[in-house]
């Protein structure tokens, strides 16, 4: 397993693409949630009526234990920078052959897998880091409660990284069965901006159905509600959305095993 | 002892069979040729020996085993073009070689580069290389750690002259050292200078294999010549039986069964006809007419 982790290392660690999209996920994290926070505070510190409406309605989504799940929704809708590097790093193994290359120079499929599973993983560690900094950081300068209030939602670091996993893990199930770097890519970003969204939401006006929530992304989508503010708005509703988290886990583990399953077993059935 | 055994291998690509039932051996030792025309199967084959395409049927055994990574990994192998992360350097790209196959060290690295004369360039990154350099890159990696196997496909393709010749004496001196070297090729001329032993393949079919000598000289030709030609010609025709005479301008050949070819014979049958001989040469059959025999082309 080490000897695995070190070969993807040794391919990672010299991949400038690899550097530039963590840079841009990097900026991107703390990037938007800052100018939320802004936009909050600018709404906030209003001295007309509204503003204090506002403030009222609003609360303070930026301060702990709040904000580890404003940032995490927030970064959540980001995933989809990482996800440039994930099916990269899988088309590049098609496009240049290095897979078949690894293959003949002593990798069984299998151990070829596991280093592509072992890369989602990493890359997934490494994005929950960020948020997990981006929520302390915002939520410490914005907090003013009592210390042991502070970590009461910081369970949402766990729920980020099963959602990130969970999501990450499907772009790489898109490299690897379409292969083409642009048209993965293209893919990906359409279904997961537009694609889906707009599906699920169809269904749940034109049919009242709720099933879009069992699909690939809003499985795991699920599991990071919207801050509690925009729930204000249906608190019913907001609530369904709460109690629907515990089974989302279960759901995203279920996918995530399918997901993975379905590439091992495709990537031995395949000549390479 | 066979370093690989083949047995009844078959692969097809939907409805195009690209091998037929496929059974031979290799000896351990030897440099082995599989020699065939484009599109005869021999990258499919070496494809399959190195788990890169699986076989429809049959199997194949490396030293008597069926073929695991384990046994990859101490096998070097080029298979049909030069697969590296093109934003690494030769010396990173081989790290990896040596990462995953466990061939090799830092320092071999640098030998190997240095035997394919890359070492100048190692720190280049791949994107930059041309055809050639990358050629011997791939034939680099195949060498680390010196594997007592080495399965090369079209090792001396995009190669100049001159490192066609030198990776040729590279080839010849591993296999004096004891390598044995598969060797996928459709130049004949690569085969007949490094090749000890042939397998020959059309449309995906065995034509014959064995030793270079056995399976691709099997004719006697003995050139002839005298002052007076058709004489000459008159005389040679009632010489055998069982021999094919041909005749240009210049020259008749006499062409023979294997090892039938009697040189004093012929110049002492032409002299009792009064027929002075002024060119008496035995010449091997070209390896390009027999392959072209043996394919049918």
């Amino acid at each position: 397993m080490f000897t695995i982790a070190r070969t993807e290392w040794l391919k990672i660690k010299k991949y400038p693409a690899f550097w530039w999209v963590m840079g841009i996920t990097a900026l991107t994290y703390p990037g938007i949630n800052s100018i939320l926070l802004y936009q909050y505070y600018d709404l906030i510190e209003k001295q007309n009526a509204a503003g204090q409406v506002v403030k009222a309605l609003l609360g303070n989504p930026f301060a702990l234990p709040e904000a580890w799940k404003t940032v995490a929704y927030f970064s959540s809708i980001f995933v989809f920078i990482p996800a440039i590097v994930i099916i990269m790093l899988i088309t590049n193994e098609y496009t240049y052959k290095t897979n078949r290359q690894n293959i003949i120079d002593g990798w069984s499929r299998k151990d070829f897998m596991t280093a592509k599973l072992m890369d989602v993983l990493i890359l997934s560690i490494i994005v929950t880091i960020l948020y997990t900094l981006v929520a302390l950081v915002i939520g410490i300068a914005n907090t003013t409660k009592a210390p042991s209030a502070k970590w009461t939602m910081a369970y949402y670091i766990g729920l980020f990284a099963l959602q990130t996993f969970s999501q990450l893990s499907l772009a790489f199930l898109v490299g690897l069965l379409v292969r083409k770097s642009f048209i993965a890519l293209a893919i990906f970003a359409f279904y997961f901006i537009m694609l889906e969204p707009i599906a699920s939401n169809l269904i749940r006006v034109k049919l009242h159905s709720d099933i879009g929530r069992f699909f690939p992304l809003n499985i795991s989508h699920k599991l990071i509600p919207r801050p509690a503010f925009i729930g204000r708005f249906d608190e019913k509703a907001y609530q369904a959305t709460l109690d629907a988290v515990k089974y989302h886990i279960g759901y995203t583990l279920i996918l995530i095993v399918l997901t993975w399953a379905f590439c091992f077993w495709i990537n031995n059935r395949r000549d390479l | 002892m066979s370093v690989l055994t083949l047995q009844n291998i078959s692969k097809s690509y939907g409805k195009i069979q690209a091998l037929k039932n496929l059974s031979f051996d290799i000896p351990q030792g030897c440099v082995f040729g599989v020699l065939g025309p484009n599109g005869s199967g021999k990258t499919t084959l070496l494809s399959i020996i190195l788990d890169v395409l699986k076989a429809d049927t049959g199997n194949f055994l490396w030293f008597g085993q069926p073929g695991t990574p384990e046994q990859r990994k101490k096998i070097g192998s080029l298979l049909e073009t030069p697969n590296f992360y093109h934003y690494l350097s030769a010396v990173n790209n081989l790290k990896i070689t040596n990462s995953i196959s466990g061939r090799g060290s830092a320092n071999a690295i640098d030998d190997v580069l240095e035997k394919v004369k890359l070492y100048e360039r190692r720190n280049s990154r791949f994107s930059t290389y041309s055809l050639g350099m990358k050629q011997r890159l791939a034939i680099a990696a195949a060498l680390l750690g010196d594997p007592r196997v080495l399965v090369l496909d079209e090792p001396t393709n995009g190669l100049d002259p001159v490192g066609i010749a030198e990776i040729r004496e590279l080839m010849i001196a591993l296999n004096k050292q004891g390598h044995t070297i598969i060797m996928a090729s459709h130049l004949l001329d690569e085969v007949e200078k490094v090749c000890t032993h042939v397998a020959i393949l059309k449309k995906g079919e065995l034509i014959t294999t064995g030793h270079v000598n056995d399976v691709l000289v099997d004719d006697d030709i003995v050139e002839i010549s005298a002052d007076n030609m058709d004489a000459l010609a008159a005389a040679v025709y009632n010489y055998r039986q069982d021999i094919k005479v041909t005749r240009d301008e210049n020259k008749i050949q006499l062409i023979m069964p294997k090892g039938t070819s009697k040189l004093d014979e012929i110049n002492s049958y032409c002299f009792s006809n009064g027929i002075v001989l002024n060119h008496l040469l035995f010449k091997k059959k070209r390896l390009e007419a027999k392959f072209f025999e043996l394919t049918n082309n």
